[in-house]
């Protein structure tokens, strides 16, 4: 069985690089030819002879089987290749930017994720009530805002206005940090909007799934047998009945953290945090096959690791599931 | 209880792997430069709009505007652009032959790289060479992808002459601008791109760079106290990220506004700001392809087009008014070859109506999925249909268009990008038929037409090496150009830069370029 499930995810991966590699490559266009550029920006272009030069100097000249056969040899080894556009070892550049995608996602996952569970079970405990209702409509109202929109809005109140937050970037500029706990205050303060923007994105959906979850529990017998023993509201509510709705609510939160990459593009582009989105999204837009391959196999790889970690905590929760 | 302690520690345990690995690759200085400002009060730091235009060496930034304006502020050539024209820098004076194939530069003396080196003209040679093999990110030694260069010889410690295979007009201002790198630094080093090394970035202009931290999009110039040059005025340059330009400068975390169009009230008749305007040498043009659309090949549908089309309107809706009607005849009003008595095009439906002979006529517009692209296709939709034509819109990614215009796959296409203002050869390069088709994809040779007066022109000017003469036919060429519009350049766009003068007034627009901030004149002592 064991055996069976790591070939399975062994054939997962070997898809998704393949496809990683395919993908970028279909896409009209090549990671030197510019005609047109944004407003108010120059381009540099380049003839045909300087393109082949180029072509040659990264491998893109010969065969695709043969890059093909050379990506796959590089991966084995742990090379992704060296970034077109940004000039730099691919590896490096994620790395040097996978901290704060996934601090900032981890830490909108943290609060979202227990406010919005928190309050599903207020409002499954009161349901139909007054509080439920506007709980409700509150959390509908907030999961369909767009994030960049509440994003502006903090930055607007928050940072310009009470300037209690910096205005954008992951960190003070040219900052020399004269402790870890300053260091730790400056990137905490320069974190916290884009977290709490996307906390306030994530609410939604673990409300709604934390009041759905519980509502059904609630039903149980084992929820009657509680109440009678006389057990105060809080201890029914958060032993009795949480643990046994958690199941839906862990999903959700590892799905959440499989998004780490691709799903900050819009707070990052508000706040200027130096994330991996938006580089992903300017990868595809100047066709860096290289990075656009690097980036792609990162977030595969995450998403794997989280359906692996979800796997192994759901038999943790649920003893039945084998 | 003991449950819960666990996961609290977990997840502090999880934050704290993650600050600590949050290092980036910010370079730390390698040296303090501080420069010796005679005045007594604190030294003079603009900041600025930053992210990331890549490491800033000749091999290494990245092919836009922002990427090769940093590395200049680090690297200086034989001569600069200027106010009006070309100017004397690293070469005090230069001659060229009448045969039109040898250039002598002379050097100022004195010249000390970063590191305290002299700079020789054994540099120069040695830059030029080096270039040759290594091409830098904007390399200017190529004519349609070709070099030019014959040999260069060191005269003596201050002299040096260049012999170009064929006379050209453009020659000056291209070996003008080339770069120029310290050989004991360079000698070695065999894969340039890949040398992203603080150390290696030694120049002998007016900066040094002192941070540069790629994720976090930030720069740090400081001004080099033996420059050569013009007395340093800025004595730091710092670029920083900005979440929102008017947000920032309110805060004056920067000291520059790239100010929208609809601001612009705000910092009007405000005696503590001051408004600079920019050139206008970024632009859409409307491309035509005569080949898959052969009633495009008829000069009156070109014109019935061009009279379809109501640039005040767009200027007004799409820019907000921060534009200027393009030239029919390419060089934008600002350009300083502009000829303004070109045949022009008012908006007139009727006239439209006529030239078609009342004919209705089916286009396919491609475009970019850029929004101000689309707003532009629908008002065109509107009028045209005014006059008959019928225009389906067909919109992809940017990238997608580039390469479909490439492949000649489109019946109308509109195309943005910027230096309009560049050497008027570009006319030769977008209207001049005789490059072969495969041999220059940016001069996207205008599928399905050739002019060979327009070709001949184009040729001519290229040769012709005394200035007055060349200009006239430049002139002469746009008016050519202007009653045949194979291509109909719609709008330019200006920018609008607001700063406080009582903070630093310094700055000036180069001849040929938009952005104060992307020339280094902007940061020195101006010459009376």
């Amino acid at each position: 069985m064991k055996y069976q499930k790591a070939i399975r995810y062994l054939l997962t991966f070997f898809c998704i690089i393949t496809l990683n590699f395919f993908l970028p490559r279909i896409m009209p266009g090549d990671p030197f030819y510019f005609l047109s550029s944004e407003q108010g920006e120059i381009t540099i272009t380049y003839s045909q002879e300087e393109i082949q030069r180029q072509k040659a100097y990264y491998g893109l000249d010969v065969p695709v089987l043969t890059q093909y056969g050379r990506y796959l040899k590089n991966i084995i080894k742990g090379d992704l290749g060296y970034s077109i556009y940004f000039n730099n070892d691919v590896r490096l550049i994620i790395k040097n930017r996978i901290p704060w995608s996934v601090s900032l996602v981890l830490l909108s996952v943290i609060i979202g994720g227990f406010i919005g569970t928190l309050l599903g079970c207020l409002s499954a405990w009161y349901r139909r009530g007054v509080l439920d209702k506007a709980l409700y409509s509150l959390m509908i109202i907030l999961s369909e805002i767009p994030a960049f929109l509440i994003g502006i809005l903090f930055l607007l109140f928050l940072a310009a206005r009470q300037g209690l937050f910096p205005l954008s970037g992951g960190m003070k500029p040219f900052a020399e940090y004269v402790s870890w706990s300053s260091r730790f205050l400056d990137i905490a303060l320069h974190g916290f909007l884009p977290a709490l923007t996307l906390a306030v994105v994530q609410m939604g959906g673990f409300y709604l799934i934390a009041r759905n979850s519980m509502i059904t529990v609630m039903s149980k017998d084992y929820m009657t047998t509680a109440k009678a023993k006389g057990l105060s509201t809080r201890r029914i509510l958060f032993r009795h009945a949480l643990t046994n709705a958690a199941l839906p609510i862990v999903t959700r939160a590892f799905y959440s953290l499989g998004q780490a990459v691709g799903g900050t593009i819009l707070v990052e582009n508000v706040f200027k945090y130096p994330g991996l989105g938006l580089l992903m999204r300017q990868a595809v837009m100047v066709r860096d096959y290289p990075l656009i391959q690097g980036i792609f196999l990162t977030v595969t790889f995450f998403v794997i690791i989280m359906n692996l970690a979800a796997d192994i905590i759901y038999k943790k929760l649920d003893p039945r599931i084998i | 209880m003991k449950k819960s302690n666990i996961g609290k520690m977990l997840i502090l345990f999880m934050l704290a792997a993650i600050m600590f690995s949050m290092n980036g690759c910010g370079a730390k200085p390698q040296q303090k430069t501080v420069s010796d400002s005679t005045e007594l009060d604190s030294p003079l730091v603009i900041r600025l709009e930053g992210g990331d235009w890549g490491f800033p060496s000749p091999f290494a930034h990245y092919s836009r505007g922002p990427g090769m304006s940093k590395m200049r502020l680090i690297y200086d050539s034989l001569l600069e652009k200027g106010e009006k024209g070309l100017i004397p820098w690293l070469a005090k004076e230069w001659t060229i032959s009448p045969d039109g194939r040898e250039y002598t530069f002379v050097l100022n003396s004195g010249v000390k790289w970063h590191d305290g080196e002299l700079l020789t003209a054994e540099d120069v040679k040695f830059s030029f060479e080096y270039f040759t093999k290594h091409p830098p990110v904007s390399n200017s030694l190529l004519i349609d992808g070709k070099p030019f260069i014959d040999k260069i010889e060191v005269i003596d410690e201050c002299q040096v002459k260049i012999t170009v295979n064929e006379p050209n007009a453009t020659l000056l201002d291209r070996l003008g601008i080339v770069r120029i790198i310290p050989e004991h630094i360079w000698k070695d080093i065999e894969d340039p791109k890949k040398a992203i090394d603080l150390v290696k970035l030694v120049g002998c202009g007016p900066y040094t760079l002192t941070d540069y931290n790629q994720e976090q999009g930030t720069y740090r110039f400081q001004a080099f106290e033996d420059y050569w040059g013009p007395k340093v005025r800025v004595d730091v340059i710092e670029f920083i990220p900005v979440s929102d330009q008017v947000l920032a400068f309110e805060k004056a975390e920067i000291d520059l506004l790239d100010v929208p169009a609809d601001l612009m009230d705000r910092y009007k008749n405000n005696e503590e700001y001051k408004i600079l305007k920019s050139p206008a040498f970024w632009g859409y043009r409307l491309l035509f392809n005569m080949e898959k659309k052969p009633e495009l090949s008829d000069v009156n549908t070109r014109k019935a087009i061009a009279h379809a089309i109501d640039v005040d309107e767009l200027i007004e809706k799409v820019a907000r008014g921060a534009a200027v009607p393009a030239s029919p005849g390419y060089l934008p009003i600002d350009h300083i070859w502009h000829n303004p008595d070109v045949t022009k095009y008012e908006f007139d439906i009727e006239k439209a109506k006529e030239l078609l002979n009342n004919k209705s006529l089916s286009l396919t517009l491609l475009i970019s999925d850029d929004q101000k692209e689309a707003r532009i296709a629908e008002l065109l939709k509107i009028n045209f249909a005014k006059a008959g034509i019928n225009l389906e819109v067909r919109t992809v990614d940017m990238k997608t268009r580039d390469s479909q215009v490439k492949e000649q796959n489109y019946e109308l296409a509109l195309i943005g990008h910027g230096g309009w203002g560049q050497d008027a050869d570009c006319l030769r390069e977008v209207y001049g038929v005789t490059v072969a088709r495969d041999a220059s994809p940016v001069s996207n040779v205008i599928p399905g037409y050739s002019n060979p007066q327009i070709n001949e022109l184009c040729q001519k000017q290229l040769s012709e090496l005394d200035e007055q003469k060349r200009k006239s036919m430049i002139l002469d060429l746009q008016k050519l150009i202007s009653d045949e519009i194979p291509l109909l350049p719609l709008y330019n766009t200006v920018e609008y830069m607001v700063y406080k003068p009582e903070k630093y007034d310094g700055w000036v627009h180069v001849f040929d370029h938009h952005a104060v901030t992307h020339n280094k004149l902007s940061y020195l002592e101006r010459e009376k």
